[in-house]
């Protein structure tokens, strides 16, 4: 690896974020920045999703910055229209989302939490290895998820993450080793998403999926 | 939340002709470092000729707007908007210089497997323009805001007594300059050669 790289962001890959459908573009994985969070959200077309909305309960604080386009902001309960140069604060809990006000939009975010080393959380990872799956290429992205990084209090969720994809790759038995190792690393996180999600629905009706969601 | 356009930062002339846009200290973010850069003119000086061999940042630099040449160790790279240069190696020497009248470069820069930490020459940076004014209090307030952050930066500490000494402020810039050499020798080097300790270099305490 040198010590140095060059790169246009319209050389980024365009990963389709799960169940809003706005376009991820995984800058920090592509160059392997390891200092702090940074990604690159676009979108084709006026009005398509843009920023997922969230409210950042990790503790990071966020900066975003449109680096081409018009964004439009809803952060807090304030809704605005953001050109090329803009640039947002917005600090964990505070409800922020976006959309695209003009074609060609796209945006750059920072984020990491004040006073602590920054480890990835592996979401960049749920989102690129699920791409693998619906491209039909499941064991690429199977081997993303494993590999996903995940601190020692997220470890939860790596499992969860994994019965998920697995329920979804049609793999029952993984998916439910997976799902029993979630909830044995923190039942009450667990227990808030399991009964709705349908990412487990193929697992629904399963005896030990019954037992395990008891 | 707060929100600003890039053209609306503080736009800090630095001596070596690069514009400094303070991002960072605009919000007071406290968990990376980001900043932009702009120049005065074209062929200008955009970012600055450095490495972070001192501070061990990787950083990314993006062009916003316009173009910007970048050199990294000599290596000469046209950039566009929408193009940028990651340097995982702190040790290369890189800088930029403009290439259009309106270009912005944003630079993002952070220490892997450490929390951030706000760098010192931010508060240098932020006082020139009140040095260059001889506001001497308000540059003397700056470094020793910073100063509270981290209270034995030599660099700080020294140009904390170069201010002193210039706005008149003598004892209080012998004894920054004092704490400057005890933590780091080289200061009483530099300091001996240095024309803001005029006014002291002859009093007792003077780091020979």
């Amino acid at each position: 690896m040198s010590g140095y790289e060059i790169l246009s962001l319209d050389d980024l890959d365009k990963v389709p974020y799960r169940g809003s459908g706005e376009v991820l573009r995984p800058l920090r994985k592509r160059l392997g920045f390891r200092a702090f969070g940074v990604n690159v959200w676009s979108a084709e077309a006026a009005g398509d999703k843009l920023i997922p909305p969230h409210e950042e309960d990790s503790g990071h604080e966020e900066l975003y910055v449109v680096v081409r386009g018009t964004a439009s902001f809803t952060v807090g309960d304030e809704t605005f229209d953001a050109p090329a140069g803009t640039l947002i604060h917005a600090k964990s809990g505070t409800f922020r989302a976006a959309t695209a006000a003009e074609a060609a939009t796209t945006i750059l975010v920072a984020g990491g939490k004040e006073g602590e080393a920054f480890t990835p959380g592996g979401w960049e990872d749920v989102h690129v290895a699920f791409a693998f799956l619906d491209a039909g290429d499941a064991a690429a992205g199977r081997a993303i998820m494993q590999a996903a990084n995940a601190p020692e209090d997220y470890l939860w969720g790596k499992h969860y993450n994994l019965a998920c994809y697995e329920a979804m790759a049609g793999a029952t038995d993984a998916a439910l080793e997976h799902l029993r190792s979630a909830l044995e690393l923190n039942r009450d996180q667990v227990m808030k998403w399991l009964p709705h999600d349908t990412d487990l629905d193929s697992l629904r009706g399963d005896p030990r999926f019954e037992e395990l969601a008891e | 939340m707060s929100v600003a356009h890039i053209d609306e930062l503080d736009a800090i002339e630095m001596p070596d002709g690069f514009v400094w846009r303070p991002i960072r200290r605009h919000f007071d973010i406290r968990a990376f470092g980001v900043n932009a850069y702009t120049a005065l003119e074209v062929g200008g000086q955009i970012v600055e000729e450095h490495t972070e061999s001192q501070l061990g940042h990787e950083e990314i630099y993006l062009v916003l707007r316009g173009r910007a040449l970048f050199t990294v160790e000599g290596n000469e790279h046209e950039l566009s908007a929408g193009q940028l240069v990651f340097l995982r190696d702190p040790q290369l020497r890189r800088g930029a210089i403009a290439l259009d009248e309106d270009t912005v470069v944003l630079a993002l820069g952070g220490k892997p497997g450490e929390a951030h930490v706000v760098s010192a020459w931010e508060a240098m940076f932020a006082a020139v323009p009140y040095s260059r004014e001889e506001n001497w209090d308000e540059a003397i307030r700056i470094h020793v805001e910073a100063l509270v952050e981290q209270p034995d930066h030599p660099a700080l500490l020294y140009n904390l007594a170069c201010m002193e000494a210039r706005g008149g402020r003598h004892l209080d810039a012998l004894l920054h300059l004092q704490r400057a050499v005890e933590l780091d020798r080289k200061w009483a080097d530099y300091a001996r050669k240095d024309s803001d300790f005029a006014a002291i270099v002859g009093e007792p305490g003077f780091p020979a």
